[in-house]
């Protein structure tokens, strides 16, 4: 109920979640609920990321070898995994990033004659 | 298996690491949110609302380990098998469910691949050819052949390369102190060559030794050389068979018989070219023949028209002679004796055939409805995972994905359902084929082979795409957007879904109703069989049968004295009410069809009408009737007067009577039976006894006082059949039979003892056998179609909660709220109950040949299976309504 609107999540998941996980994980390593944190916290509350997504998503990336993960111990003594960008993580990202730059240039430039957004 | 192992190790290990890191997650934002203030217990509550199914997370997550295709089939199974094991009650019954449709397919599938689609076990079986003669005017479509017709045709036939005559017996085979009594057959010359079958020992038999007068051989079966010899050496050896030393030539390989007769020993057949005259007009033989190689049945049959034809001519018979002269009916022609030709295997499969698909069709029904069951329950699991599905979905996994995802779990389920089918079926084939043995033939060549099992996987594979289909057909009505909306969203789509579920109901409804008239149509037939009246009393009466060796008991005279003895004995035994001797035991007995003169009658010359000729002769004691209890409805019984020298006199059935003598006494006429006798003078009309089975119209029988036979003409008294009226128990009684029979001829073995009920169990044996086996499937199909009802009306009333709850509150009573429940279930009822009335008034007529006495749309049975069938929805509809009365409506409302 506090959650985001549904399709909002949707058009997240599909496609930039790696985008995002990669690039959160730019600020240095983190743990799976960290970065939920995280991205909600630099999204200013917008992104809300499933468990349920994130999970997946990073298994993704780590077969892909776009992240490493080790078991290390957090502040509070506890067992955490902690995944960390590799070197192709880092490329990927520069590769994802300036994609999706480009989209957002093309989206923006679709809107630009102006006319009032529909929706807040 | 090794790779497979490593896989799973791995993945266990891994599958751990995934957990801890999982719980890790719930752990930490436990205590965040107990930092920010909540209660540990909410604190726990929320952080797992949160996260959602953790084993779904788990799930999806595993699903990006393996490679993207590879894997990904084993993978989509290993879900399927883990999804299942999750919940065992579902995955029990839907494999239950399954294992009932499939077993009871593969069954008779098993029967109907070893009995009809099976070839015979011979060499080239299609070559084999079953030739027999009909008697169209006198209504024997099926009838022996005489030995001419058999010398001739052999001669003149031009499609056969081999042609074999044959007739069974029984012999007694071992020494005078303990004799074996045994199926035996005579064969001619050429008769083991037609099939194409060697003996695995010795030889077949030479012409020299099938003509009058020849040394004495015989041929052991492989059986009776290894039961009775213990598999010694026997040929060139000397075997007592019917107290004859004969010396045995040859043993045939194992299994080899003709027509499922059971042949033990095989014996020539003595015929004589020379003796035409004397054999013309016996009919006896069975005639099998190899076509010659390309030719096939059909030119064999126009060929046939050709010899018809000319037969007549061929044997000197004038052509253009009155049709209906005496002889002429004997010698093969195109009008009134026909010869004709059956494949072998057709013949032997015969009417079960019919039967046997019907069964099939049947069990398919079953099946049909398991499917309708599984499709209908795999389609509520599909409600209840919407949330999974909508994740899965969101992941990227494609319409593909989820398309393998319920494929597969189908999948497993219809394979686990066919493997335990397959189980069943074979416990149930067992069963079946003991029960069955003497009412299907080729009982014996009935197993679980390979066909039958690439039958029962290839079923179970195609169970799973039907019933995996359900929820697919629901994935695309709803589009992955509307999939993905919250659970709490469940008002949309669910017309369509409760449509579909529905459907499925009065699907299953319908077919079960089908099958239920059909055995209803079947038990009423077999019911009208059993109370049939044969013409006598069956109460306490107990036969055997006994064979005199006609060496030792040379004439009719010698026999008489024997079997008055033995009634004698047997009378005096305390407990003994009367006993009596007869040559044809009812209520089925092999037709006789002997050419009779009825002095004053002239059958009509175009062969219309009666013939001179009458189905069953029967030479009797002179007690027959009294211990019979067969009525005698006019005139009188044989009586003290009408010994061997006395004038002969004879009584004739009822049929008999209405036929020859229509509104007139019989009393007083004559009759010459067999031919060319003396007169014989009618002293009485008997009821009528059934003797060609109890669901055949009663042929024409007249009786003869057995000490009077020697008037008559050829008939042997050797193989008599003994009855005994007795309030003493069967097995009470046997010892004392056995010692009379020892005491009289301890060279005689007594035959097939048994109660007269035993005699009429057999005769409808058949019938007695489908009625069980449709009741049982019909039951099946009922109880399925119940369950479905049940499952759906009570999901419905679960998905209703809310609403009946809303009702409840604003003041609906709990006798309103059930009959709503129930109204819906009987709904459903109703229009399966119309739509399977109707399928069943279209489909019975198929198998009207096996109803008896009974209409394909017998009112009283479809009416009462309507009755019955509602009687049973209202059954499984009244659970769930009553469960919807106890819907608490705070709790429902609170509920979502």
């Amino acid at each position: 109920m506090a959650k985001a609107p549904a399709l909002t999540r949707i058009e997240l998941l599909q496609g930039t979640l790696d985008l995002i996980v990669l690039q959160s994980l730019r600020w240095g390593p983190q743990h799976g609920y960290g970065l939920v944190q995280l991205i909600r916290a630099t999204s200013r509350g917008v992104l809300d990321v499933d468990a349920g997504s994130l999970y997946p998503a990073l298994h993704r990336l780590e077969r892909q070898r776009a992240v490493k993960a080790a078991w290390e111990l957090s502040e509070n003594r506890q067992r955490v995994r902690v995944y960390r960008l590799t070197p192709a993580g880092r490329k990927r990202l520069a590769v994802e990033r300036s994609r999706w730059e480009q989209m957002a240039q093309a989206m923006s430039e679709l809107f630009s004659p102006p006319s009032a957004p529909e929706k807040a | 298996m090794s790779l497979l192992g490593r896989l799973f190790n791995t993945r266990a290990h891994r599958d751990a690491d995934l957990q801890a890191e999982l719980a890790g997650h719930l752990e930490m934002d436990m205590r965040a949110r107990v930092a920010r203030g909540e209660s540990p217990a909410d604190a726990r509550h929320h952080a797992q609302q949160d996260f959602g199914s953790t084993v779904t997370v788990r799930e999806v997550t595993t699903d990006m380990w393996s490679g993207e295709h590879m894997h990904q089939i084993i993978q989509d199974f290993r879900h399927a098998v883990r999804s299942l094991a999750r919940v065992p009650g579902f995955t029990a019954i839907a494999i239950l469910t399954l294992a009932l449709g499939i077993g009871a397919n593969t069954a008779i599938f098993s029967v109907i691949n070893g009995v009809i689609l099976r070839p015979l076990p011979y060499p080239k079986p299609e070559q084999l050819v079953y030739i027999n003669s009909q008697f169209p005017t006198l209504g024997f479509s099926q009838f022996w052949m005489d030995p001419v017709e058999f010398l001739e045709f052999r001669e003149r036939n031009q499609s056969f390369q081999h042609v074999g005559a044959y007739t069974t017996g029984a012999v007694n085979v071992g020494t005078d102190a303990s004799p074996q009594r045994v199926t035996s057959a005579l064969v001619s010359a050429g008769f083991i060559e037609t099939f194409g079958v060697a003996p695995v020992q010795g030889r077949a038999f030479t012409a020299d030794e099938t003509v009058p007068n020849s040394p004495l051989v015989g041929i052991l079966s492989y059986e009776l050389w290894q039961t009775a010899f213990g598999g010694h050496p026997v040929v060139g050896t000397q075997v007592q068979i019917d107290g004859v030393p004969r010396t045995i030539v040859g043993v045939m390989p194992r299994g080899f018989d003709v027509h499922d007769q059971g042949v033990k020993i095989w014996l020539p057949l003595r015929l004589d070219p020379a003796q035409t005259a004397q054999y013309r007009g016996s009919h006896y033989l069975y005639l099998i023949g190899r076509l010659k190689d390309g030719a096939t049945l059909q030119r064999a049959r126009s060929e046939l028209e050709t010899l018809l034809a000319n037969w007549p001519a061929a044997d000197g018979v004038v052509t253009g002679a009155v049709p209906g002269a005496p002889g002429f009916i004997h010698t093969p022609n195109n009008k009134l004796h026909r010869v004709q030709y059956a494949g072998l295997q057709a013949d032997m499969v015969g009417s079960i055939g019919k039967a046997l698909w019907i069964l099939q069709a049947a069990v398919v029904v079953v099946l049909l409805i398991a499917c309708a069951n599984l499709a209908n329950l795999l389609l509520m699991r599909a409600e209840t995972r919407q949330k999974e599905l909508a994740l899965r979905a969101a992941l990227g996994a494609g319409r593909g994905r989820l398309v393998r995802l319920f494929m597969s779990e189908s999948l497993v389920l219809s394979v686990s359902g066919a493997v335990t089918g397959a189980a069943l079926a074979l416990v149930g084939l067992r069963t079946l084929v003991a029960a069955g043995s003497s009412s299907i033939p080729r009982a014996d060549t009935i197993t679980m082979d390979g066909t039958v099992f690439a039958f029962t996987m290839l079923l179970g594979v195609l169970c799973g795409l039907v019933f995996g289909l359900a929820p697919l057909l629901h994935l695309s009505t709803n589009s992955l957007g509307m999939l993905l909306r919250e659970a709490g969203s469940r008002t949309t789509g669910i017309a369509a879904r409760n449509k579909l579920r529905r459907a499925l109901v009065v699907t299953e409804m319908a077919l079960a109703v089908t099958l239920v008239i059909g055995a209803g149509l079947l038990l009423r037939s077999f019911w009208n069989l059993m109370n049939v009246d044969a013409g006598f009393d069956r109460g306490h009466l107990s036969t055997f049968s006994v064979a005199l060796p006609t060496r030792v008991y040379t004439d009719s005279v010698k026999r008489v004295a024997f079997f008055d003895h033995l009634i004698g004995d047997i009378s005096a035994v305390p407990g003994v009410q009367a006993a009596a001797v007869m040559s044809g035991l009812p209520p089925r007995r092999q037709v006789n069809a002997n050419d009779t003169q009825f002095e004053g009658f002239t059958p009509k010359p175009n062969g219309v009408g009666p013939q001179a000729n009458v189905d069953y002769y029967q030479y009797a004691s002179p007690n027959y009737f009294s211990t019979m209890k067969i009525p005698i409805v006019q005139g009188r019984s044989f009586g003290p007067s009408d010994g061997p020298l006395s004038p002969p006199v004879l009584l004739i059935n009822e049929t008999t009577a209405s036929i020859y003598y229509p509104n007139q006494s019989p009393i007083g006429r004559r009759i010459k039976p067999g031919g060319d006798t003396v007169w014989f003078t009618i002293v009485g009309v008997a009821k009528d006894v059934k003797q060609g089975g109890v669901d055949s119209k009663t042929g024409t029988e007249l009786y003869i006082d057995f000490e009077q036979s020697p008037h008559a003409e050829g008939f042997g008294l050797a193989n008599m059949n003994v009855v005994i009226r007795s309030t003493l128990d069967k097995a009470t009684l046997a010892p004392a039979l056995r010692k009379i029979v020892g005491g009289l001829d301890p060279t005689l073995p007594i035959v097939q003892y048994r109660g007269m009920d035993d005699v009429f169990a057999e005769a409808i044996a058949r019938p007695r056998f489908l009625t069980n086996l449709l009741g049982v499937f019909a039951t099946v199909a009922l109880l399925l179609s119940a369950i479905g009802t049940y499952g759906v009306l009570a999901y419905t009333v679960t998905e209703r909660r809310r609403e009946i709850g809303i009702r409840m509150a604003l003041g609906a009573s709990t006798h309103g709220v059930l009959m709503m429940v129930l109204r819906q279930g009987l709904t459903l009822a109703v229009v399966g109950l119309a739509i399977g009335l109707g399928a069943a008034a279209a489909l019975t007529r198929v198998a009207s040949t096996l109803l008896f006495g009974v209409k394909p749309t017998d009112p009283l049975t479809f009416a009462a299976v309507g009755v019955f069938m509602l009687l049973v929805a209202a059954a499984a509809s009244i659970i769930p309504a009553r469960r919807a009365t106890r819907v608490d409506p705070l709790v429902a409302l609170r509920a979502d």
